[in-house]
């Protein structure tokens, strides 16, 4: 059965090769054409209406710059994001943080907050971000 | 009474003033007017490589070599595609068309459309082999083959530190012999911007 299929292969192969020959033969070529060009006609002729379906476009092969202003930027929108999705979780509405409430460190045992006197509606400024997340830095609220 | 009138009026005139500060404002430009304002990619940057371009690629050699070795003859041009390899969104078309404009208006070079215009204008002729009357009918097979390819890309170096940048842009555009793959003219236009945030 195999070898059935090697030797259909096989004919289908050279007879293909025979008829590209064939027509290179019978084609008339131009003064110092290469003879085999047929092959390489065949091959583009399938994918020509891909390829120039590009013709007059802009191809887009554009790269990420690193930019030290832009980063930036950039990561204080993610924060900004970030912020706002844990807002939504519910992160910051727990009871002790309510609008108006007094601050304490749910979380931290070197949490640090302070002046909520005019507080926002998740809690005052700061505490909650250095007791809970443990990083450096002033939060702020409005 | 008449203090209140005054508050009155000062009120509508500050809040008429609010409004019309916060309202949105648009001021036509004259469109060879440069202004700058991130630094990126811009309507002076296409323009000045059109310009420049175009004046380059039509005075060039390469037409009166073509016109002596095909008696005459304008050439025919298609325009390929542009690689935009830049760090920027930078559509070619806004300059390339320029550089196409110009082809037609100085009648030295001779146009061909390529790409989806001339699927379009293959299906349009293919619809008039039914619809269309015979007298009025175009044929297959009657189009202008192109000479030349136009070709480009468009490159960019960024060298930013903190709040500096420096970005340089080099647009190319090559023309080639479609028949032997030679280049026969490469124009180049490079664009350097200190920018400072």
């Amino acid at each position: 059965m195999q070898r059935k299929l090697i030797i259909i292969a096989s004919l289908l192969i050279s007879s293909f090769y025979s008829g590209v020959v064939h027509a290179q033969q019978t084609t008339k070529l131009a003064p110092d054409q290469n003879p085999r060009y047929l092959e390489s006609e065949y091959k583009y002729v399938r994918n020509a209406d891909t390829l120039n379906s590009l013709h007059g476009t802009t191809i887009q092969n554009t790269y990420k710059a690193y930019d030290w202003y832009e980063a930036k930027l950039v990561r204080r929108q993610q924060n900004r994001e970030w912020r706002h999705q844990e807002r939504l979780n519910g992160y910051y509405d727990s009871p002790s943080w309510g609008l108006y409430g007094g601050y304490s460190y749910p979380y931290s045992s070197f949490g640090y907050g302070w002046g909520n006197g005019y507080g926002n509606r998740w809690g005052g400024w700061g505490g909650r971000r250095w007791g809970g997340r443990a990083s450096i830095g002033i939060g702020y609220g409005w | 009474m008449k203090l209140n009138k005054l508050l009155t009026v000062a009120a509508i005139a500050v809040s008429g003033m609010l409004i019309a500060s916060c309202s949105r404002q648009v001021t036509r430009l004259s469109t060879d007017e440069t202004i700058d304002i991130s630094g990126n990619w811009n309507n002076s940057d296409s323009r000045m490589v059109a310009a420049d371009l175009t004046d380059k690629i039509l005075n060039a050699n390469w037409i009166n070599t073509h016109q002596e070795e095909h008696q005459g003859k304008k050439p025919v041009v298609i325009v390929g595609f542009v690689q935009n390899k830049s760090h920027e969104h930078i559509d070619a078309e806004t300059f390339v068309k320029d550089v196409e404009s110009a082809f037609i208006q100085t009648q030295k070079v001779r146009l061909v459309q390529g790409g989806k215009k001339r699927e379009e204008l293959r299906a349009e002729k293919a619809d008039q082999q039914t619809n269309a009357t015979v007298s009025s009918m175009k044929k297959f097979g009657l189009e202008s083959g192109a000479d030349y390819i136009l070709q480009g890309s468009i490159n960019s170096i960024v060298d930013a530190h903190k709040r500096q940048k420096v970005v340089y842009y080099q647009v190319n555009l090559e023309l080639t012999n479609i028949q032997t793959n030679e280049v026969v003219w490469i124009g180049e236009k490079k664009i350097a911007k200190y920018v400072k945030n």
